[in-house]
């Protein structure tokens, strides 16, 4: 059918959607009639049932269609990132295997890029998801997401997204990071950020793959970020930050000796206690320099092999 | 740096098939037995199985004398090919030699010692078909002394608790493997013995099969405390690379979120007695609470680190294997090249 690279690519991880590969297949290859060249990329993500028998009967039938099997079960960022990696298009679009997104918005996502954005996030405008297990949290994850990154985004939980290719070779996900890919595209490679807003569907087929627990772990993945973010341009300047603030607590409970030991009654236990707090406060301060110095020693090697990206630019016309 | 290896080859190697079906390694470390009679051993079966092969014997500088038999019989016409290290190494290096030095598709990991009977080597490489990447010999029944079997069972009782697929018999050591997924593993250090666990980290399929055991596998083996000790860290190690490589401030974020929030709260109680009045100048419970406090900091500060290395790293690595599939267009990644250096003898 088309040949040469597509302009588009369609990456959707998959991990046991057997029921959902057809009509996905066929809601996206009905999306995209009519317009430019596409492919559809399909990650199954070590599946352990039919999925992938049904995605190679349908990329055997469909040039467009590529199927990506990862070796085990990775997880969806990793998926998403093997998907990414193999996308052939000058436009990358990723979307939920489960069918709750509509391939019917790609062309408003895409549309949205040309108009000059690196990456485009669709929002979903009424969720068709469980109140208590499934919107608030994400609601209460969305306002963290917004305060801690500062990035304005309403929807992180919402896979539909639309790329610019040289946005995602600048940057690599890995552990739980989907969720924070405008975060992680705006910090390290100062990505241009939209929305548009998506139709959401109930899901049809198969079993939702998320549970509440992940509400930690989004947390937890958050502050990872955050520290990253803050940490990695100066880490020995955020530990040095630490130290200080140890250093302090390591003076007071030095006067706190002095004072206890010229002052008070004096008893054993007062020439042990107070000390004692202030030589570990005083290892801490030492030790927090020192770790300082190891990242540095860590970035420096980095940055001597010139792994250090620059950010994406767009050169404005005379 | 110098080459640290020092290869000594046999000789005449025109009777040697040049890419023969299975390479048989047998890296020579502890208890070795005599070579010559294990080589003749096992391989007999190889032999009337009618496939050709290659048997790879790899040796730290005191296996000298070992091996020096071996090469005479190599001379005439067994396929034996003798490795000699310059250094003491490790086993886990002298695996990885072999197998960059090895011709055959299917390699099969001996010890030096005689664990499971001769006759299963067969029965191993036939479990290597059907997708399967590497097969590990599990001895059994068993009827070596109770006490191996009991520490055995305590030891793989753990290993299983946290890992998948549930492995019955690491130490054995007879495992058969494609040589280019041998070539992939990370083997290091004391990981080795892990070999079919890190294999299934990459996505391959590993089976485990149970074979007699040898008639001479029964020293009772009570060791020192120091490889005890060995073996419980080998296992804390594992954990933490199996669970946390890619994220390890989630290990160290939740061990010092706890520390700290203990010693927090015992500053806190002790607070709020000072504002009551009572002294805490006295109280040692105030260094404990520093103490869990500045410990917490410290893992919280050593998991960031971590994960600043892992970022660094992310941008140059690949964080997954595919499956090799006819419509799909995405390569296996490149077989890493070994970092050994080989000379040959004059």
């Amino acid at each position: 059918m088309t040949l040469g690279t597509p302009h588009l690519s369609v990456v959707v991880p998959l991990y046991n959607e057997a029921d959902n590969v057809a009509p996905l297949v066929d809601a996206v290859t009905e999306a995209l009639t009519g317009s430019t060249s596409w492919e559809l990329i399909l990650v199954d993500d070590g599946s352990t049932d039919q999925t992938v028998a049904t995605a190679d009967v349908i990329a055997a039938r469909d040039d467009r269609v590529r199927l990506i099997r990862l070796a085990r079960n990775y997880g969806q960022t990793t998926a998403m990132q093997a998907g990414f990696d193999h996308a052939r298009g000058n436009v990358v679009v990723s979307m939920d295997g489960d069918l709750q997104n509509d391939p019917r918005d790609i062309p408003s996502l895409t549309a949205k890029l040309e108009e000059g954005y690196d990456l485009v996030a669709g929002y979903r405008k009424s969720r068709k998801d469980k109140l208590i297990t499934r919107k608030i949290p994400s609601w209460i994850a969305n306002r963290l997401i917004q305060r801690i990154t500062k990035v304005k985004i309403r929807d992180n939980g919402c896979s539909l997204k639309a790329y610019r290719i040289e946005l995602l070779r600048s940057i690599h996900i890995y552990s739980d990071m989907h969720r924070f890919i405008p975060a992680v595209a705006a910090a390290t490679a100062g990505a241009r950020i939209a929305e548009v807003p998506v139709r959401h569907h109930a899901r049809r087929y198969g079993t939702s793959k998320y549970g509440l627990s992940r509400i930690l772990k989004v947390l937890g993945d958050l502050l990872t970020i955050k520290m990253i973010r803050s940490f990695r341009d100066r880490p020995l300047a955020m530990m040095a930050v630490g130290s200080l603030v140890a250093a302090v607590f390591a003076l007071a409970l030095g006067a706190a000796t002095i004072v206890a030991s010229v002052g008070f009654v004096p008893q054993k236990a007062n020439a042990v206690v107070f000390p004692g707090a202030a030589m570990l406060w005083l290892g801490l301060t030492g030790y927090l320099l020192m770790l300082g110095l190891v990242a540095e020693v860590a970035l420096w090697e980095h940055r001597r092999d010139g792994g250090e990206q620059l950010p994406l630019v767009h050169e404005e016309d005379a | 740096m110098t080459e640290p290896i020092k290869v000594h080859r046999s000789e005449d190697i025109s009777t040697h098939p040049l890419n023969p079906d299975v390479s048989v390694i047998v890296p020579i470390t502890e208890r070795p037995e005599d070579l010559v009679e294990l080589y003749q051993e096992y391989s007999e079966p190889l032999a009337e199985s009618g496939r050709s092969f290659e048997f790879v014997f790899v040796a730290e500088p005191w296996g000298r004398r070992l091996t020096e038999p071996l090469l005479d019989i190599a001379a005439q016409g067994q396929p034996i090919r003798v490795f000699q290290v310059g250094q003491t190494m490790g086993e886990a290096a002298l695996l990885r030699l072999a197998a960059a030095h090895c011709h055959a598709p299917v390699v099969v990991t001996l010890p030096a010692y005689r664990r499971i009977q001769a006759s299963a080597l067969g029965e191993l490489l036939r479990g290597l078909h059907d997708g399967v990447d590497v097969v590990t010999a599990r001895r059994w029944p068993r009827h070596d002394a109770w006490f191996n079997r009991l520490q055995g069972w305590v030891f793989h009782g753990l290993l299983g608790s946290f890992t998948r697929p549930r492995l019955r018999d690491v130490a054995c050591g007879v495992r058969a493997i494609r040589r280019d997924v041998l070539l992939q593993l990370p083997l290091y250090g004391d990981f080795f013995r892990f070999l079919p666990l890190l294999a299934a980290r990459e996505g391959y399929v590993v089976s485990e099969l149970s074979v007699p055991q040898h008639e001479r596998d029964t020293s009772t083996r009570l060791y020192g405390p120091g490889v005890y000790l060995r073996r419980v860290i080998d296992l804390l190690g594992l954990f933490f690379l199996l669970r946390f490589t890619e994220k390890p401030l989630r290990f160290f974020g939740l061990l010092g979120s706890l520390l700290a929030t203990v010693g927090g709260g015992v500053l806190a109680v002790l607070l709020y007695q000072r504002l009551h009045g009572q002294g805490i100048a006295d109280r040692p419970l105030l260094l404990l609470g520093v103490l869990f406090l500045v410990l917490g900091i410290q893992a919280v500060a050593l998991g960031l680190v971590g994960e600043i290395i892992v970022h660094l790293h992310a941008s140059g690595r690949r964080g997954y294997r595919l499956v090799h599939h006819p419509t799909s267009t995405g390569s296996e990644p490149e077989a890493q090249s070994t970092a050994w250096s080989q000379r040959k003898a004059p």
